[in-house]
């Protein structure tokens, strides 16, 4: 291999323009590396500040070799946004950014993983990456009947395509729609004039069909008099308050546990039942690190009765690791010894914990999975089925009623 | 009186199923019409084959000689412009398979006659020719009509029309074949049998079948033990070998095998016509798929609207508990 | 050798939502995500892939409305040294035939050794487009091709038949080939290719070059429609439990057991 690298100042400018401008501020230290979930699995290395190098180059996807081009784009695709690197930057250098930067010019030209774009063209003609018919979104809220929202309930109750739509995670939504109802909270849903939030598309680089859900969810939200949001999905939370910059900004985003544990403080909810349980808590990237929010899942977990709550040592809060589904991770194909969710399940299960709560759908999807994979018996929840466990006791499975 | 053309096709020696579904087709036309049925057989000591047709058309053209013991897009393209040019039939209909792929749009374009191809249906409106054909992934069917013309070149999709048993007096008229040596610019050399491997999936009674529902190849194993609980072969639709998860020999489809076994079942497979084509003769077809409106759920016998990744660990323990019983 | 592909832009239909829009005749677009035609991707790295083995030139060539240049800067960043798009919106009430004529009426031009072309366009699959063009070249022909192997201006081609089988040819240069899909791995395309497309001139050919009146159709759509649904299998409800019970029922039913 030549030593001799050529620059291309024209692709640095291309990918500046892109969005990302971080790009500059590099200094090369490598922390984003030591603190990168890749570089913790034995068979992956990613050199996470090398890519601003070699942005800032040019010289990044610039060889004339297949195979070269292959593996370097493929690459650019590995990173997952778990937002690790920025938070170790000195510099403050969002690499998640500066790659979709990158991932931007190579969705323009159909030059990117194929597992990606079933999944983008579904989520572009139905509105949720499953490709299911719009008119289902709110079929499990119907059942329950949970209100449309109009300009007079509190909250629109945004539960995320995910939980609207797999009938696994449906049990969260419709956990979360029981504890709002016992809790006398006032919300609704808006059903098939959802579209997905658009974050994970987003974050790979679909950015039209990124501007085309928040228009979507931007008009549901002004047409219907919208002025608070509940989120089950950091992603979601996220992207409402931090990516959807046409939004009107009178328009507050709440996370489902900061919600609960307000009620739980203010004795709206009674956790009540006990669960004598060893619960361990998995901080979701977008949640911990994204949205700093790290005590309110612990306070709910902690008003359990008779529920013991551990962390994973070290990697916890502001260090944990990734499960692997952000950046539509749900949908890639990686080899069985590349997994950032085998490794996070191996930390978790090293706990011994009895269950484990998560706060995040993807979470959910991705380390069930894997513990199933690992033949694993330790039971995982999201912390609104756990929570309403705990405050509804015998009834808990009778949610229908309930709510 | 006004002709209709109808190709045999044949491989091998074998006539080809789909020429029994063009003879049917061609006769419910030629009734409506007040047409002949002339089915045109270009082949090799033809004889058993002829007589394959008997009761099947009005007449049987045939064209016997060394040159067109198997097929050569160019000899054929040959021999019937020259015979459609002689005999200006109203109609030739053609099997949309790998033959009529490479035969029907050039031979209707060297004779200037309107052609369309992969009908399901075709009818004569009066004169004129209406078919319908399917589009959008075989989400939406068309109605298409064709410019008028005395005469027109259609090929027909596999499996579109049911054969039926012919009850006409044949006629055999042998002609003289035109050529006598393959042609220059492209020659037939030989088959390739698709490589023996390991398993042969026309061959076994049960047959788990997976398509893109499967999502990830490390899945294919939960589906491998399905198929070894139940004492079947793993297949799959084309996707799964464009993949690379599974080899060639294992894609069920027109592309693929054809299978008929007692028990197929279809997970994750959407039922795209290209892989419905290869399951027709499967005694029960059961399909798995998420999907309600999944086209397969047209073909199969029972269908399963349910995450297949709950269904197929079900059914094998269904099935392993069912064994220990029975001792 | 002088090469050529065609390439289609398609709608990907497969997992979206089809619906017929009010005039009947089409489908409404608005959330469908635009793609280069599955077979056209292997095509043109097929295309690619005799060039690096031969040398020479690649032209890829569409017939499409302005975005279909889209579609042709990807051929260019991923390995075709020329794009030509043909303005379909200079002609109307045009179908694969009359996009054969004008296809071929612009390749005539064009020095072409081999002109490779999808086998089947998931729009409308017709898979008569390249054939159409072939005949009309005066060149020879092999669709579903799932391997080319090129020497002394002929081609040893291998198509894919029925039931796995596959037919060897051996064919006369020039000639066209429709490919099948799996043939070879489509490649990505490095940035510096991007940016290279990005500002490469793509020819633009319109009525001023092909006479419209000269194109003649041979189909017209009347009428798009979702298929009436057929005989439907018998839905097998209930918990895992029951649906596994009937499945037991159907294997012991057939001697499986």
């Amino acid at each position: 291999m030549s030593n001799v690298i050529k620059l291309n100042p024209e692709i640095r400018e291309a990918i500046i323009e892109s969005g990302g401008q971080d790009v500059i501020k590099c200094y090369q230290c490598g922390r984003c590396m030591a603190a990168c979930p890749w570089n913790l699995l034995e068979n992956t290395e990613y050199a996470t500040y090398r890519f601003c190098q070699r942005i800032r180059l040019g010289a990044i996807i610039d060889s004339e070799e297949k195979e070269d081009i292959a593996a370097d784009t493929i690459d650019v695709f590995r990173c997952v946004g778990c937002d690790s690197c920025r938070r170790e930057c000195p510099r403050g250098v969002s690499l998640s950014d500066v790659l979709r930067a990158v991932r931007r010019i190579l969705v323009d030209y159909d030059s990117y993983p194929s597992e990606l774009k079933s999944v983008i063209s579904r989520l572009y003609s139905t509105g949720n990456p499953l490709g299911e018919s719009a008119e289902q979104r709110s079929a499990w809220a119907d059942e329950l009947g949970v209100p449309r929202f109009d300009g007079n309930y509190e909250y629109l109750y945004f539960a995320c395509c995910i939980p609207s739509y797999d009938s696994r995670t449906q049990i969260v939504a419709k956990a979360t729609a029981a504890l709002l109802k016992k809790a006398h909270v006032s919300f609704g849903i808006l059903g098939e004039q959802e579209f997905c939030c658009g974050e994970a598309v987003r974050r790979v680089g679909a950015e039209k069909v990124f501007q085309t859900a928040m228009k979507c969810n931007i008009d549901s939200f002004n047409k219907n008099h919208v002025k608070k949001i509940l989120t089950t999905s950091p992603h979601c939370q996220l992207t409402f308050t931090k990516e959807y910059t046409d939004k009107d900004p009178d328009i507050a985003s709440v996370h489902v546990t900061q919600l609960f544990s307000h009620l739980i403080i203010k004795k709206r909810l009674v956790p009540k039942y006990p669960i004598n349980k060893k619960v361990v808590y998995h901080d979701p990237c977008t949640l911990g690190r994204q949205l700093d929010i790290y005590d309110e899942p612990r306070a709910i977990l902690k008003s359990i009765p008779g529920l013991k709550l551990v962390e994973v040592p070290v990697f916890n809060r502001e260090l944990s690791v990734c499960c692997g589904a952000g950046a539509m991770g749900l949908w890639r194909d990686w080899p069985q010894d590349e997994r950032l969710a085998h490794f996070r399940a191996q930390q978790i299960l090293k706990t011994g914990a009895d269950v484990l709560v998560v706060a995040c759908p993807y979470c959910l999807q991705m380390l069930e999975e894997t513990m199933k994979s690992l033949n694993a018996s330790i039971e995982i929840m999201d912390i609104a089925e756990i929570l309403w466990s705990s405050v509804a006791g015998p009834e808990q499975e009778k949610i229908d009623e309930a709510a | 009186m006004a002709e209709i053309f109808a190709l045999v096709e044949h491989r091998q020696g074998t006539i080809r199923d789909i020429t029994f579904e063009l003879l049917t087709c061609g006769r419910k036309l030629a009734a409506d019409r007040n047409a002949q049925l002339t089915a045109v057989l270009l082949g090799n000591d033809a004889g058993s084959m002829v007589d394959q047709m008997k009761g099947k058309a009005h007449t049987v053209l045939v064209v016997d000689h060394e040159v067109y013991k198997d097929f050569n897009a160019e000899t054929y393209q040959i021999t019937l412009s020259e015979l459609i040019g002689q005999r200006s039939p109203i109609l030739t209909l053609i099997g949309h398979t790998a033959c009529g792929y490479d035969l029907c749009p050039a031979l209707a374009t060297q004779l200037a006659v309107p052609y369309t191809t992969d009908c399901l249906e075709i009818s004569f409106d009066g004169e004129h020719v209406s078919v319908i054909r399917q589009m959008y992934d075989g989400k939406l069917n068309a109605q298409v009509r064709l410019r008028d013309h005395p005469s027109y070149i259609i090929s027909l999709r596999s499996g579109c029309y049911v054969p039926e048993e012919g009850s006409l007096s044949t006629q055999i008229e042998t002609i003289d074949a035109p050529l006598s040596t393959q042609p220059e610019h492209r020659k037939f050399l030989e088959f390739i049998e698709a490589a023996a491997g390991e398993v042969d999936i026309t061959k076994a009674d049960v047959v788990i079948s997976v398509g893109r529902g499967i999502k990830e190849q490390a899945n294919l194993e939960m589906v491998k033990d399905f198929a070894n609980a139940v004492g079947g072969v793993v297949a799959c639709s084309r996707p799964i070998v464009d993949a690379g998860w599974l080899p060639k020999e294992r894609q069920v489809g027109s592309s693929g095998k054809t299978v008929k076994p007692k028990l197929y079942v279809a997970l994750g497979i959407s039922g795209a016509f290209q892989h419905i084509v290869g399951i027709k003769g499967a005694d029960t077809i059961i399909a798995v798929n998420k999907d309600a409106n999944a086209p397969i759920f047209n073909e199969a016998d029972y269908g399963i609207v349910e995450d297949l990744f709950k269904v197929v660990p079900a059914l094998k323990n269904k099935i392993v508990e069912l064994k220990q019983a029975k001792g | 050798m002088d090469i050529i592909v065609c390439i289609k832009r398609v709608p990907q239909t497969a997992e979206a939502d089809v619906k017929v829009d009010n005039t009947g005749k089409d489908i409404i677009k608005d959330r469908l995500t635009f793609d280069m035609n599955e077979s056209d991707t292997y095509a043109l790295e097929e295309a690619i892939l005799l060039k690096e083995k031969f040398g020479g030139t690649l032209t890829a060539v569409s017939c499409g409305p302005v975005e279909a240049e889209d579609t042709l800067r990807i051929a260019l960043a991923k390995g075709a040294d020329h794009a030509i798009r043909i303005k379909e919106e200079d002609f109307s009430d045009i179908d694969g035939f009359a996009t054969a004529q004008m296809l071929s009426s612009v390749i005539k031009g064009i020095k072409h050794d081999v002109v490779l072309c999808g086998c089947l366009a998931t729009d409308d699959y017709y898979s008569q487009v390249g054939v159409t063009i072939a005949e009309l070249l005066g060149i020879s022909h092999a669709t579903l091709v799932t391997k080319i192997d090129i020497a002394d201006a002929k081609a040893h081609a291998y198509r894919e038949l029925e039931g796995g089988l596959l037919e060897h040819l051996e064919i006369d240069l020039p000639a066209l080939f429709t490919i099948q899909t799996g043939i070879n791995e489509p490649r990505y395309a490095s940035l510096i290719a991007i940016r290279r497309a990005a500002k490469k001139e793509i020819t633009v050919v319109g009525k001023e070059t092909i006479v419209p009146d000269s194109i003649q159709a041979n189909c017209m759509l009347e009428k798009l429609y979702i298929p009436p649904v057929g005989k439907r299998a018998e839905i097998l409800s209930g918990g895992m439990d029951e649906i596994s019970a009937k499945f037991g029922d159907v294997v012991k039913e057939k001697g499986l057991l």
